[in-house]
């Protein structure tokens, strides 16, 4: 084809004039490429596991995130700094929206073809650990390849199913009630305040409905883990073991609770509450302007800034504060039939330990999970946004309980289900206690 | 590039060969001659096998186990009917989204066929510009599946959107219908039916097919224009009818994109708008449990066959083709 190529391609003329021999060395070089191309591949393959034995054979890793153009660019650039300070290894990267991620991780998986390394929230980490999805890290752990010194043991530990390590947590975050600072202000009315009991946050928010007609908060009896919080104030817990830990009784006093407040007026009408309940951050009331506050976790507070001209105020979710905890915002984890475990790891170790990283990343993913880190990071940034949550973080750092054990195996199903059953009480096709029945029974088929 | 030449007669290549076997004999010639139609099919084989056959077939046999797409296929377990007997005896919302679908298709798919023969019957007319409103009309259909589409609608029926300030004109306070488990599905169905297109442009069709000395002849009979609908529209047209029932129908039951996207990928408001694809995806790729998905896709895939049988075998009693065939 170029006229620089040897004779011996398949150019169209001519060719009857020549000796048959380039053409069947063409025919045989072909053959031998058919027949060697996969046994290249095979052999490379094969090949991978011994970056054991030799620390500079080239390594190519899969990773794969969820998030925005944002996150994006931190990731990338914290990647390009572990290529430069280790140039054997080069990342292949995949990312995109939440929505949809963990259709295409399960895909993945299902294809045999998961990525090395892969972001992964509490929803999801029991699911995949229980089926043996993800490398158990605890040896990495003991052996310091892993370093979780600096973490906090609650935080580290939440990553832990089945006595596994099963993920580490990438930051740290947790519940966080966001409130419009400028409607309040506007309106003089005082700001909630952590430690405010349930009762009192009602009266409140009916408070603020009555003078802004703006719904004062957005009932939260749809969300999991408002209610996951106020369970834990009762002594309860959302799972024990392999079990639900409440009662139909325990839901429904949480639903009399909601509806209480619905008839008070002190939440939207239950359409608007519903669209709220959606996890997309660009609908949460409190940025629409359709509601005075939106139930979240505390380090979403700068996208949902990004949507609002609104100043917004951040505190802990109602009732006593040691019933949150240090949450992994999310998590990374190995896959565990990964040819470059170790490298993963390390990975891992880097992204939450060398300062250069941590510092690129910032507070992207929730508070850095190493202690003296997140110090350095606290110090450097200059998103207000950011630095509210990370004041309030710390302050509540101090209140924190033990963190629950990780979501078992069928949460997403629950989720759903709680959904389901507070929306038919919201919109009154159901009673708190028929909607309560309804979701602990639909839980209980769905964790059996 | 062996095919194209035989530079040296003692190595032959396959096109010589082939060249050679044409000329023994015609048996020999219509068998090369399908070797080389096969291996002309072969990517479209390739891609049946691949892409639509082996995939079933091994969705069958997962419907028999505990598939949950992240296990491996060497540990899957074999639960014999387990997944059929939940979805028939102990799973609600299976029969809750069997009824949302049912219902959607029983509503949705006669009124689109009624608003596109109606339209179709419209600008089956000689006006001036009636092309430009063939496309108009024709034009949502286009957009069919798009989730643009679904986007602009949940935004159109929102609680303070379009509709409501197009009512609020009028004095009626509207409602947040696609919010309002009592209307979401609804709202869903209009949109179905605002998607005409594709049917009435086959009506089209099939109204440019009925000779004219028909309705001449019935003019000169006495028949009016009602009377030649149904006497002489309807009976012509009922070949194009049933095939576009059949049709509609088919995607009635399949209707996904719209019910995903106003509900974002829950169902909700309350399940109201829980269609049986829909139900099908959440509990494949969110709960996990693709075996038991794969069960309700081949139960689905059956009743969409028998429904299909069922058209079939009425059909004959309605369906008139010009020939005078009774088929």
């Amino acid at each position: 084809m170029h006229p620089a190529t040897p004779p011996t391609t398949d150019a169209p003329d001519g060719r009857a004039h020549r000796t048959p021999l380039p053409r069947r060395r063409l025919l045989r070089g072909l053959l031998a490429v058919t027949v060697a191309a996969p046994l290249m591949f095979g052999a490379a393959a094969c090949g991978d596991d011994g970056t054991a034995a030799d620390p500079n054979a080239p390594v190519k890793l899969s990773i794969f995130w969820w998030g925005g153009d944002a996150r994006a660019k931190l990731t990338e650039d914290a990647l390009a700094l572990y290529t430069k300070k280790h140039p054997n290894v080069t990342f292949e990267k995949t990312w995109q929206a939440n929505q949809g991620y963990f259709d295409k991780l399960a895909t993945l998986t299902a294809g045999g073809n998961p990525p090395d390394l892969f972001q992964i929230d509490d929803n999801y980490l029991a699911e995949y650990a229980a089926r043996n999805t993800t490398l158990d890290l605890t040896s990495y752990q003991e052996s310091g390849k892993l370093d979780t010194s600096k973490f906090p043991k609650s935080l580290w530990q939440y990553g832990v199913v089945d006595g596994k390590l099963a993920g580490l947590a990438a930051g740290e975050n947790t519940q966080g009630l966001v409130y419009n600072k400028t409607l309040l202000t506007k309106h003089n009315l005082p700001e909630p305040t952590t430690g405010m009991s349930w009762e009192e946050h009602i009266a409140w928010a009916e408070q603020v409905t009555a003078k802004t007609k703006v719904p004062g908060t957005q009932d939260p009896s749809a969300d999991y883990k408002a209610l996951w919080v106020w369970l834990r104030q009762q002594g309860k817990d959302l799972y024990r073991g392999k079990e639900l830990g409440f009662t139909a009784e325990d839901v429904t006093r949480w639903f009399e609770l909601w509806k209480g407040a619905r008839d008070r007026k002190a939440t939207p009408t239950a359409d608007v509450i519903h669209e709220g309940n959606s996890s997309d951050v660009t609908k949460q009331l409190v940025v629409t302007g359709k509601s005075a506050t939106s139930w979240v976790w505390a380090n979403q507070m700068p996208d949902l800034k990004k949507n609002t001209k609104d100043e917004l105020g951040v505190i802990a979710y109602p009732g006593d504060p040691s019933a949150q905890w240090a949450r992994a915002s999310m998590y990374w984890s190995v896959f565990k039939g990964s040819k470059h475990k170790d490298v993963a790891v390390d990975v891992i170790n880097f992204l939450n330990n060398d300062v250069e990283a941590v510092k690129l990343l910032g507070t992207d993913r929730g508070l850095p999970s190493n202690l003296d880190l997140r110090r350095v990071v606290s110090d450097d940034t200059t998103d207000p946004a950011m630095k509210q949550s990370i004041a309030v973080e710390a302050e509540l750092t101090q209140k924190f309980g033990e963190s629950p054990q990780v979501p078992i195996k069928g949460h997403s199903k629950v989720k759903s289900e709680l959904i389901k059953a507070a929306e038919n009480a919201q919109y009154g096709r159901a009673t708190p206690a028929e909607a309560a029945t309804q979701f602990v029974e639909a839980c209980t088929s769905a964790i059996a | 590039m062996a095919l194209t030449t035989a530079p040296d007669p003692t190595r032959r290549g396959p096109g010589s060969a082939r060249a050679h076997a044409s000329r023994r004999g015609p048996g020999r010639f219509r068998h090369s001659e399908g070797l080389a139609g096969y291996v002309f099919l072969s990517p479209w084989l390739i891609g049946l096998m691949g892409v639509t056959a082996v995939p079933m077939l091994l969705s069958l046999y997962l419907s028999f186990t505990n598939y949950d797409i992240l296990t491996p296929f060497s540990e899957v377990q074999w639960v014999g009917l387990a997944n059929y007997e939940r979805m028939f005896t102990a799973d609600p919302s299976y029969w809750h989204a069997v009824r949302v679908t049912v219902t959607f298709a029983l509503i949705a798919v006669p009124l689109k066929l009624a608003a596109a023969l109606g339209v179709a019957l419209l600008l089956n007319r000689a006006w001036r510009g009636v092309g430009l409103f063939r496309g108009l009309f024709y034009l949502p259909s286009l957009l069919g599946g798009s989730v643009a589409l679904a986007i602009v609608w949940v935004n159109m029926f929102n609680r303070d959107g379009a509709f409501n300030s197009l009512l609020s004109l009028f004095g009626i306070t509207g409602k947040p219908w696609v919010n309002d488990p009592d209307w979401a599905l609804e709202t869903l169905m209009v949109l179905a039916i605002w998607q005409f297109g594709a049917p009435m442009v086959i009506f089209l069709a099939g109204l440019k097919q009925v000779p004219t000395e028909l309705y001449e002849a019935a003019s000169v009979d006495g028949a009016g224009r009602l009377r030649q609908f149904r006497n002489v529209t309807l009976p012509m047209l009922s070949p194009v009818i049933f095939f576009n029932l059949v049709l509609e129908t088919i995607n009635g039951f399949q209707g996904f994109t719209a019910a995903f996207v106003l509900s974002n990928g829950t169902g909700g408001p309350v399940d109201s708008t829980l269609m049986y694809t829909l139900n099908l995806y959440i509990t494949g790729f969110t709960d996990l449990e693709m075996g038991y998905a794969s069960a309700m896709a081949w139960v689905f895939l059956l009743a969409i066959a028998v429904i299909t049988a069922v058209f079939f075998s009425t059909g004959r009693f309605w369906v008139h083709y010009s020939d005078g065939e009774e088929r």
